[in-house]
C-alpha cells in the first residue's frame, strides 16, 4: 500500500459500483446519504476527541488564519450537524467519503481511504438500535459479494455496571470506566487500591481543606473553580478504599475473557455467580445480539466475544464490534455504541447514537476474486 | 567527505562545548567572519556547524550533519521514536535540565498524574471542553500522557513564558523545562510527585541517517576518541 493512493480506472470504477450496492441498502432502510465538507473546523476534532484522535488529524491554518482540519471520521461532523439543527429523532443517516488519517508509526498505510457507513440517532430501544445497526453492517457486507467473515464483539456497559456496583468513591469508579480500554492498566488500578496505596495526604477537617486553600497566595486558579476544588479535596480526603478481594479478582479474570461467544457467556456467568454478583439485563442484551446473529445465519462459533474488547477510540460507551475477514486477519468494518457523543458536541440533553463504518477499500480487497 | 559536527551557535551550551573542546585539547577556529562556520585546529577534514539548538536536532534525524550535541529534550522531541534516527552516544555533564508536568497550587487536591487524569475528565464533563496543556513539547506531552492513561486533554503551542500560560489564562496546565523549579514556584505552580517526564542534559549525538564513508567515519573516530565517547555505534 502507499500512502498516498492512485485510483486507476479499474479500482476507482469497482470502489464506485461497490459504493451504489451499500448506498442502495442502506435508502432501503431509510438511511438517506448526507456529505459533510472535507475540510472541517479544527476545534470539532481537537476539542472532543482527545490527543490519541488529534496525533492522527491533519490541521492547517486557512490563510485567515482559522484552523481546519481533514475529517478523520464521518461520525462527528453528521453528528454535530444534527445537534445544531435539532433534528426530529429519531435519525437514520448514511455516508460514503473520504477520510484522513496520520499514522505515526506506520508510515506507509495510506493516510487517505474511503469509508461507508451508518448513524442511527436517537433510538430510545438500545437493543433495538444495537441489532438494527449490526444487522445492517451484515447485509452490507454480504451484498458487497463477502461470503464469509469472522466477528468481534464486546460490551463496555458490562464493564461500567460491575464497576458501578463496586463499593467505591464515584471518582474511582469514573477512573475504573475511563480505563478500561487500556490493557494492564485497570488490574494494576484494582490492585493498588486493594493494597490501600492510594490513601490521600489531604486534610480530613473541611476548615482545614479551605485554609489550606486560602494559604495559596496568588496562584491561579487555572479553570477551576473554588467549589470545584474544594469539593474534589474533600472526596479525596474522606475516601476510605477497601475493596473485597473476591470483586477485584472477578473483575480481573472477566476482563481476561476472550473466547467464541457461547464458551465466553458461560465463563462469565459462572464467574459473576461465584463472586456473587448479578448483571443479568446486561447479560440479556449480549445474548439478544446472538440471537440477531444467529437468525442471520452467523455461526457462533465464529464470534469472538471480548471482554476487555472496547476500542481505543475515545468516544465508544457500550455495545462494541468489528467484522473481519475469515482468517480474522483484515478489520472490513467496525461499529458501537456512543450514547455520550452528541451530548458533548452540545446537545441539551442526551441522544442514544448507534452506529458502524464499513472500510470500503479492504471490503473490496477481501471480494476480489 | 568532510565530517560535520553541530554544536549550539550561542549562550552557555556553546560556552560550555568549548570548554568540553578545550578540555579534550581542541582549539576552535572561526572559518568565516559570520562566525557560523567553525574549525579545530590541526584537526582536518571535521567542519563544525555553529545552529540553534532546535534546529541541531532536526539537522541530526534528517542526517544533513553528521554527529551534533544539543539538549536530550530537544532530540526526544523533534521525533516521537528517535531510536532508529539517531543514537545518543555520550552524556556531556551540562545543560541539566528537568521536562515536567506542573499545575497551579490552588489545585490543592492535584499531587499526581492519577489526580490530573480525574480532574482532566471531570473538566470536560462540566465544561464541555478539554484542559489545555500548554508546552513547546508536544511530542514528549502526548507520549507522557498516553503512557498515564490521560486523553481528556489538549496541547496548546508555546514558543516561550510558557509558566505564564496559567496567569494569563490561555492554559490550565503546563509541560515546561526547569531547572531549579524556582520559575515555577514564583509563579504559584508546583510539579506533580510523579510529573517528570525526563531527566534532560545536553548529549553528544550521531546521525544515524546521514551518509557515512570511509573519510566521515575515519574523522568520527578521531574527534571521539579525544571527546572520549564511545564509538562502536558507528
Amino acid at each position: 500500500m502507499n500512502a498516498s493512493p492512485y485510483y486507476k480506472p479499474a479500482a476507482i470504477e469497482a470502489l464506485n459500483r461497490q459504493a451504489v450496492t451499500l448506498l442502495k441498502l442502506f435508502a432501503e432502510r431509510f438511511y438517506a446519504r448526507e456529505e459533510p465538507s472535507t475540510l472541517q473546523p479544527a476545534a470539532l476534532f481537537l476539542d472532543r476527541s482527545g490527543e490519541e484522535i488529534r496525533r492522527r488529524t491533519f490541521t492547517l491554518t486557512d490563510p485567515s488564519g482559522r484552523d481546519l482540519a481533514l475529517r478523520p471520521d464521518l461520525t462527528i461532523p453528521i453528528a454535530k450537524r444534527l445537534v445544531e439543527e435539532g433534528r426530529a429523532l429519531p435519525a437514520r443517516i448514511s455516508y460514503n467519503g473520504a477520510v484522513f488519517r496520520h499514522e505515526p508509526q506506520a508510515p506507509e498505510k495510506p493516510v487517505q481511504f474511503f469509508q461507508a457507513g451508518v448513524e442511527l440517532f436517537g433510538e430510545p430501544d438500545r437493543a433495538k438500535g444495537d441489532a438494527e445497526i449490526l444487522t445492517l453492517a451484515i447485509e452490507a457486507l454480504r451484498a458487497a459479494g463477502l461470503k464469509d467473515f469472522t466477528l468481534r464483539m464486546g460490551d463496555l456497559g458490562l464493564f461500567g455496571a460491575l464497576v458501578d456496583d463496586l463499593d467505591l468513591p464515584p471518582h474511582w469508579r469514573s477512573r475504573l470506566k475511563r480505563h478500561f480500554w487500556r490493557p494492564g492498566y485497570v488490574e494494576t488500578l484494582l490492585d493498588r487500591i486493594g493494597h490501600g496505596a492510594e490513601s490521600s495526604r489531604l486534610p480530613a477537617d473541611a476548615t482545614a481543606i479551605e485554609k489550606l486553600l486560602d494559604s495559596q497566595g496568588e496562584a491561579p486558579a487555572a479553570g477551576r473553580s473554588r467549589a470545584e476544588v474544594i469539593a474534589r479535596a474533600r472526596a479525596e480526603a474522606a475516601e476510605v478504599l477497601k475493596l473485597d478481594g473476591n470483586v477485584a479478582g472477578a473483575i480481573t479474570r472477566l476482563l481476561a475473557i476472550s473466547a467464541p461467544i457461547e464458551t465466553a457467556l458461560a465463563e462469565i456467568r459462572a464467574l459473576l455467580k461465584k463472586a456473587g454478583i448479578a448483571l443479568d439485563s446486561e447479560l440479556a442484551a449480549v445474548e439478544a445480539r446472538l440471537m440477531v446473529l444467529k437468525s442471520l445465519g452467523v455461526d457462533p462459533t465464529k464470534i469472538e466475544f471480548n471482554a476487555h474488547f472496547g476500542r481505543s477510540m475515545e468516544y465508544y460507551t457500550g455495545f462494541v464490534f468489528e467484522l473481519r475477514t475469515a482468517d480474522g486477519k483484515t478489520e472490513l468494518a467496525g461499529g458501537g455504541r456512543y450514547d455520550n457523543l452528541l451530548e458533548l458536541l452540545g446537545a441539551p440533553k442526551p441522544v442514544t447514537a448507534v452506529g458502524c463504518a464499513i472500510h470500503t477499500e479492504t471490503l473490496l480487497a477481501a471480494v476480489a476474486p | 567527505m568532510t565530517l560535520t559536527l553541530a554544536i549550539p551557535s550561542k549562550g552557555r551550551l556553546k560556552e560550555k562545548c568549548e570548554a568540553l573542546f578545550a578540555g579534550a585539547g581542541l582549539k576552535l577556529e572561526q572559518v568565516n567572519a559570520r562566525g557560523y562556520r567553525a574549525a579545530f585546529a590541526g584537526l582536518p577534514g571535521v567542519e563544525v556547524l555553529l545552529l540553534s539548538a532546535g534546529d541541531i536536532a532536526a539537522a541530526l534525524l534528517a542526517g544533513d550533519v553528521h554527529l551534533g550535541i544539543t539538549g536530550e529534550d530537544l532530540l526526544r522531541e523533534a521525533a516521537p521514536e528517535i531510536e532508529n534516527r539517531i543514537a545518543l552516544i555520550k552524556k556531556l555533564g551540562f545543560g541539566q535540565a528537568d521536562v515536567v508536568v506542573a499545575v497551579s497550587n490552588y489545585w490543592i487536591d492535584v499531587s499526581t498524574m492519577a489526580d490530573l487524569d480525574d480532574v482532566c475528565a471531570a473538566y470536560a464533563a462540566t465544561h464541555k471542553k478539554r484542559l489545555r496543556v500548554a508546552t513547546k513539547y508536544a511530542n514528549l506531552t502526548r507520549a507522557f500522557f498516553a503512557h498515564n492513561g490521560i486523553a481528556d486533554y489538549r496541547i496548546v503551542p508555546s514558543a516561550g513564558a510558557t509558566e505564564g500560560a496559567l496567569a494569563a489564562g490561555t492554559a490550565e496546565v503546563i509541560v515546561d523545562i526547569t531547572t531549579t523549579g524556582a520559575t515555577l514556584r514564583d509563579n504559584g505552580l508546583k510539579i506533580l510527585d510523579d510529573g517528570v517526564i525526563l531527566k534532560s542534559q545536553a548529549n553528544l549525538a550521531v546521525s544515524l541517517t546521514a551518509e557515512w564513508d570511509a573519510e566521515a567515519r575515519a574523522a568520527a573516530k578521531t574527534l571521539l576518541g579525544k571527546l572520549g565517547a564511545d564509538f562502536t555505534t558507528l
